[in-house]
């Protein structure tokens, strides 16, 4: 009687299933390490999931806001009065404690927190924070405060991309960037917009075009929005009204817009600068009830101009489709600016960019429709200045003008308004600038006590190149071919101690006087042939002038040369020359 | 803003607000100690997860937003039709919050503002919904509407045009014909009678089977002084529906006003029978019957009683005109520089002696110049007092048909 194998023996016959099964696990076992996804892989691969999270994050987060106010507030576009007063008032109460006690980090701007878990903590955003941004916000904007939900989107986003990003071990280098690809994600799926998410984030969040990052922001950002659209429908933000140019001098109002978006952007950003601080300066029993009483105004506000409360976007899409006379527009602008502001010093957790494209739309609105009033032979619908309104807010207040320019286009999906949006947006950009010289973002960071770096200061910085630094050499440029001795005799007549040798192949040598002369033995030699074999490192007078301070090394000087003949000595470099420069151009600054 | 503390352990910043390292307090937890290859398995489970869940969860908030919609809606039209209209622009306005690109909704909206003179609103409205689809015929129609409301000639007959030329989701013909009667409709209150009989006409060549509409467009074609035309489409309504009171109206006016009166007594007695309250064809009728019953040139008369109408008809045209002048102040009788009236009524006395019943039936041809006098009386007493009633309109009629039914 034989035993009965444990196993199939290597003679009986196996299911053929069974045995792909048993070499599939085998292969699985021995090969795990080989399976293992590498770190650039994973970060790219990371940035799908993370897009595919913001996007389900903003889809909840919508569907939460409107449900909310579904339940508070009613499904009518005029509440009753009594909901209109009293819930934003008790909302910002529960709002209150749950800053105050349970999730004291969702104050503030997302913006700059994503930057300080750049900049300052390694990738590292609380996953608390997302869950008490998710909750405050619905509670904030579904309750009426003159909030928008994109800023907390871009938060939630960078919050669950620093979730997954550490607990997957990227590297230092990829933990530090995820929170901004999170960003994007959220953001893109905020505004339905993927290109202006990936631009605002570039521009506003980490302020370089890195190839390693951009191809990860560009797959999240993507991947949001398919998620968002796919749940909530691909419909824009608004319904886009139609644009042409009806006269070339219609610029001329398209410029007038601009001033006006200037003024606006100025007194909204001086409005915040200025209530913020001192709000926060009160005793810390009153932050409890500062967002109550700022809902409060608001509802109280809410009576007579209801379209201030909440995001907006439903009039916006009216204001671009001439549904308000110029007058009611250039009066929803202005009280926008003053709920907006009333809600957000408050310290009640929100975004301001809804707010702001609201104002801009409704400012827009009016200009095109008192240009239109006064020369209607001259100025298109008032639908197309509210469209162009909402980049010049964006450019003015928010301070980010490319981005401003590709949002109008993206969100419109019309080249032909880019010259408007242009001529506004620069206008609008140039006098905040003027009159505000730090911008919304870094004004609040520096409010919080974090200085964060500035996008846009970096984006301004005078760069220092080596031609402002380089000079004509001061002794004799040897020549490679000439003789030794030659060569000895120009040393000596000079009163330099180092001298730069061309060679005949183009390359750049460098020796001192005293090595020199101890290797001129033979004073019939080739000079070139003397020489050490060391090669000297050139410049070229358009690099950046910490490129000389990481080339320099040891040298005493460096030869700057042209582009297109190596040979062609165009001045020198030393470290005195550099360190001299830097401190000249802090002196002017 | 509290100072930088970093990690003792990890080395690392702890954020601010943090008490503990977070980066080392979570190493501890049950999902920091998985591989990196478990943790991207379960990070990929529960994204699935929560997508099946957010897709329930949407179906939900969708299946709301469209049952909030219909209610809005349902509620808008009940403001509507009670004739409500600020209240229907709430409701249409909450409607249009959960299916904003519902054309529906906003052409009602449209409606509803136009019901509540906020014209320029609605027409925004339209022209929003028409910037999104320029041949969309309802909305054209809209627009033509509205023009038409505000007294906008050119631009209501461009929205006309671009409704009968334009796309319609359901029964495009009926739509378009309808556009087209409108169109027709307002040309002939706006005057343009030789547009409105080309729309006419066309519309005319492409009608279905139905009597009403038959009529009804020979109405309009009446209107236009497309006589002809409307004679047509008036017998065709009637072989479709032989009793259909309008056509018989509409029929028995046409030949009224093609001074065809015996057709137009015979269609016009129908009328009467079949609807004998219609004041209309009854007072036709009876200026009809007048007509046939003075008309002294109608045939298969007797002379004796071509006479006795012309002596008659003599007597009522004197009568107009010495009442005429009477209620003008104007004396019949010696002035030396004479008026029309005072012309006539000198004519009239001079052939007075000839124009008796036995003078006329022996001499006949006397009849036509003394009606030819009769009708002078009648054109002049119109000029000079307005338009006659009774036996004198009856005249009158004869003198613009240029002898009625004479031979």
């Amino acid at each position: 009687m034989t035993e009965p194998a444990a196993g199939p023996s290597p003679g009986a016959r196996s299911s053929p299933l069974q045995g792909l099964f048993t070499s599939l696990r085998e292969k699985l076992r021995l090969e795990r390490g080989a399976l293992a996804l590498r770190e650039q892989q994973l970060f790219l691969f990371l940035a799908v999931i993370i897009g595919i999270f913001s996007g389900l994050a903003v889809v909840l987060f919508r569907i939460s806001i409107d449900e909310f106010r579904l339940w508070v507030l009613g499904s009518g576009l005029n509440p009753p009065t009594a909901r209109v007063v009293l819930v934003p008032a008790l909302a910002g109460l529960g709002i209150a404690l749950l800053v105050m006690r349970v999730f004291p980090r969702v104050r503030g701007s997302g913006v700059n927190q994503t930057k300080a878990a750049l900049y300052i903590y390694d990738g590292y955003i609380p996953f608390n924070t997302v869950i008490g941004k998710f909750l405050t916000c619905v509670l904030a904007i579904g309750s009426g405060q003159s909030l928008g939900p994109e800023d907390p989107s871009l938060q939630m986003g960078a919050g669950i991309a620093s979730a997954l990003g550490w607990r997957l071990r990227l590297s230092r280098e990829h933990v530090r960037l995820i929170a901004p690809v999170g960003a994007a994600a959220g953001l893109a799926a905020a505004f339905n917009s993927p290109i202006s998410a990936v631009l605002f984030v570039i521009e506003e969040v980490i302020g370089r075009w890195s190839a390693g990052v951009l191809g990860a922001i560009v797959l999240a950002a993507v991947s949001s929005v398919v998620v968002e659209r796919w749940f909530l429908g691909a419909e824009p933000l608004f319904r886009i009204p139609a644009y042409h140019l009806v006269h070339p001098a219609e610029l001329g109002a398209y410029a007038a817009l601009g001033v006006v978006g200037g003024v606006a952007s100025l007194i909204f950003v001086k409005l915040i600068g200025y209530a913020r601080p001192r709000l926060k300066a009160l005793p810390r029993w009153t932050q409890y009830l500062q967002p109550a009483a700022a809902g409060l105004l608001i509802g109280v506000m809410g009576l007579w101009l209801p379209q201030v409360m909440g995001a907006g976007y439903d009039y916006m899409d009216q204001a671009m489709h001439d549904q308000f006379p110029w007058r009611m527009l250039a009066l929803l602008g202005a009280a926008k600016i003053l709920a907006t502001s009333l809600s957000f010093v408050s310290g009640t957790p929100g975004g301001m960019f809804a707010p702001a494209l609201f104002v801009g739309a409704m400012m827009g609105g009016a200009v095109g429709g008192l240009e239109h009033h006064y020369f209607p032979w001259l100025t298109g619908s008032g639908g197309a200045y509210a469209l162009v309104g909402i980049g010049t807010l964006f450019a003015g207040f928010l301070r980010v003008p490319f981005t401003s320019v590709f949002m109008v286009l993206e969100v419109s999906g019309n080249y032909s308004i880019i010259l408007p949006v242009i001529i506004s947006n620069t206008i609008a950009y140039v006098i905040s600038r003027r009159y505000q010289p730090v911008p919304l973002f870094d004004m609040l960071s520096r409010q919080d006590g974090i200085n964060l770096p500035s996008m846009e200061e970096q984006r301004e910085e005078a760069t220092l190149r080596i031609e402002d630094a380089m000079r004509p050499p001061a002794g004799p440029v040897l020549d490679g071919e000439e003789l030794a001795g030659v060569a000895v005799a120009k040393a000596e007549a000079s009163a330099q101690t180092f001298f730069l040798v061309r060679r005949k192949n183009g390359d750049w040598q460098g020796i001192t006087e005293e090595d020199l002369r101890q290797r001129a033995t033979d004073p019939h030699a080739r000079l070139e042939s003397i020489l050490p074999d060391s090669r000297l490192p050139f410049l070229h007078p358009d690099q950046p002038l910490e490129v000389a301070l990481r080339r320099i090394g040891p040298w005493p000087l460096l030869p700057v040369v042209h582009r297109a003949d190596f040979g062609k000595l165009q001045g020198v470099i030393s470290l005195a020359d550099i360190l001299n420069t830097y401190r000249k151009a802090k002196e002017e600054k | 803003m509290e100072p930088e503390r970093r990690c003792g352990q990890c080395g690392k910043a702890i954020p601010w607000g943090q008490v503990e390292c977070p980066f080392c307090a979570e190493r501890g937890t049950f999902f920091w100690s998985f591989r990196r290859e478990t943790f991207l398995l379960a990070t990929l489970a529960t994204l699935l997860l929560l997508f099946v869940a957010t897709g329930f969860v949407a179906r939900l908030y969708h299946a709301q937003e469209q049952s909030l919609a219909a209610s809005w809606h349902r509620r808008g039209e009940a403001e509507l039709r009670a004739g409500r209209a600020n209240a229907a622009i709430e409701d249409f306005r909450n409607a249009l919050v959960y299916a904003r690109d519902n054309t529906q909704y906003r052409l009602q909206l449209a409606e509803a503002l136009a019901a509540a003179g906020r014209v320029e609103e609605a027409r925004n409205h339209l022209l929003n919904l028409r910037e999104a689809e320029p041949g969309n015929g309802t909305v054209n129609l809209e627009l033509a509407r509205l023009a038409k409301r505000q007294g906008l000639v050119p631009e209501a007959l461009r929205y006309f045009h671009h409704a009968i030329y334009g796309e319609w989701d359901d029964d495009p013909i009926a739509h378009r014909r309808q556009a087209r009667l409108e169109l027709s409709e307002f040309l002939l209150r706006s005057g343009m009678k030789a547009e409105a009989q080309a729309e006419l006409i066309a519309l005319a060549n492409d009608l279905p089977p139905d009597p009403a509409l038959h009529a009804q467009v020979g109405a309009l074609l009446l209107r236009a002084g497309e006589y002809d035309h409307a004679a047509v489409l008036f017998k065709q309504a009637l072989r479709l529906q032989p009793n259909l009171a309008e056509a018989l109206e509409g029929a028995g006016e046409t030949y009224f006003e093609m001074a065809d009166y015996h057709n137009a007594q015979h269609y016009l007695e129908r009328a009467v029978r079949e609807d004998p309250n219609a004041p209309r064809a009854s007072s036709l009728l009876e200026t009809t019957e007048g007509v046939l019953g003075i008309d002294p040139f109608q045939r298969r008369l007797s002379s004796q009683e071509r006479a006795r109408r012309t002596v008659r008809a003599m007597k009522q045209a004197v009568a107009r005109l010495e009442s005429c002048a009477a209620s003008r102040g104007i004396p019949l009788a010696g002035t030396s520089a004479p008026t029309p009236l005072q012309q006539l009524w000198a004519r009239a006395q001079e052939v007075q002696p000839q124009v008796r019943e036995r003078v006329l039936a022996r001499e006949p041809d006397r009849i036509a110049p003394t009606m030819d006098l009769v009708f002078e009386i009648e054109r002049a007493a119109e000029q000079e007092c307005g338009t006659p009633q009774g036996l004198d309109q009856a005249l009158l009629l004869l003198a613009r048909g240029q002898g009625g039914t004479r031979p």
